[in-house]
């Protein structure tokens, strides 16, 4: 594939534009790497220790000191703490209250509620709630004023 | 937000509403009257402030996390009216702000008219917000 990369003036005016005759497993790595999700992290599935990709996680929760992983119809443990995944696993990742973190690319929509709430639904249809205090993170992280 | 900042900006903005529902109130019995003159004690304009200060207490109900339905949000709001309606009338008799039936009516309407114009603004404002985020999302959104 022929690759040209351009000077751009600011971050803001940032872009890439692939042109493929089909999106191969190659391409789709190339977009999450450039989209910043391309990172991975390690869970563990029936005891055996796996990578998993942040484009492929949904949320993770933090229930009595334990982190578990939810993709779209699975659910992983992790050893790595909130904060920790947080650093690692970039942009797309919003602390959505005090033990959740949302990938922000798998909510379908938001909803406001009367107490300054969000109600978020995602892509596989559960519900989740951005606390109050993370609304300003997620319209900031959107570039919302 | 934390309680301490939440309860301070809501002494502010229920003080100010306190202040534009006087403002009002006078300006209405000035007009009707044809004169109309101020003579306030000493301590009014720091009253206005404690019933403010008291009011936002009230708004702690509304913010508690836990509260997760619509329904429990409804019946919350309905307390939260209830609440400060009483801190609005007790402390208006305490502070002299009105002495009968129909200074109480009129301080009453004023009640509701500003509880109603300030839920109006804030559900027109979050339904503004809710759209933007929804249209920001829109562009990032993963293929399903």
């Amino acid at each position: 594939m022929k690759v040209t990369v351009n000077k751009a003036d600011s971050y803001e005016n940032e872009s890439a534009v692939i042109n493929a005759v089909t999106v191969t497993d190659d391409i789709r790595n190339a977009v999450d790497i450039l989209r910043g999700s391309g990172a991975s992290i390690p869970v563990v599935s029936e005891g055996d220790t796996l990578m998993l990709r942040a484009s492929s996680i949904y949320y993770i929760e933090s229930v009595d000191k334990r982190t578990y992983v939810y993709t779209k119809d699975a659910c992983y443990e992790t050893k790595h703490r909130l904060y920790e995944l947080e650093e690692i696993l970039g942009v797309n990742f919003l602390r959505c209250s005090k033990a959740m973190i949302v990938n922000i690319r798998k909510i379908r929509s938001v909803r406001a509620e009367l107490n300054a709430r969000l109600s978020a639904e995602l892509l596989n249809g559960e519900r989740l709630i951005i606390s109050r205090g993370y609304v300003k993170d997620l319209k900031k992280k959107l570039g919302v004023v | 937000m934390n309680k301490a900042k939440l309860i301070f900006n809501h002494t502010l903005m229920i003080s100010t509403a306190i202040l534009f529902g006087l403002g009002v109130r006078t300006a209405v019995l000035f007009f009707a009257t044809g004169s109309y003159m101020i003579n306030w004690e000493w301590y009014i304009p720091l009253s206005i402030i404690a019933v403010g200060f008291l009011c936002s207490l009230a708004s702690l109900l509304l913010y508690d996390d836990p509260a997760t339905s619509r329904a429990n949000m409804r019946v919350r709001i309905c307390l939260h009216f209830l609440l400060v309606l009483a801190v609005v009338s007790i402390s208006g008799c305490f502070f002299g702000w009105y002495s009968d039936l129909a200074g109480y009516l009129l301080i009453l309407i004023m009640y509701i008219l500003i509880y109603a114009f300030v839920w109006i603004s804030t559900v027109w404002m979050l339904r503004t917000d809710e759209k933007k985020i929804n249209e920001a999302i829109n562009e990032i959104r993963d293929e399903e």
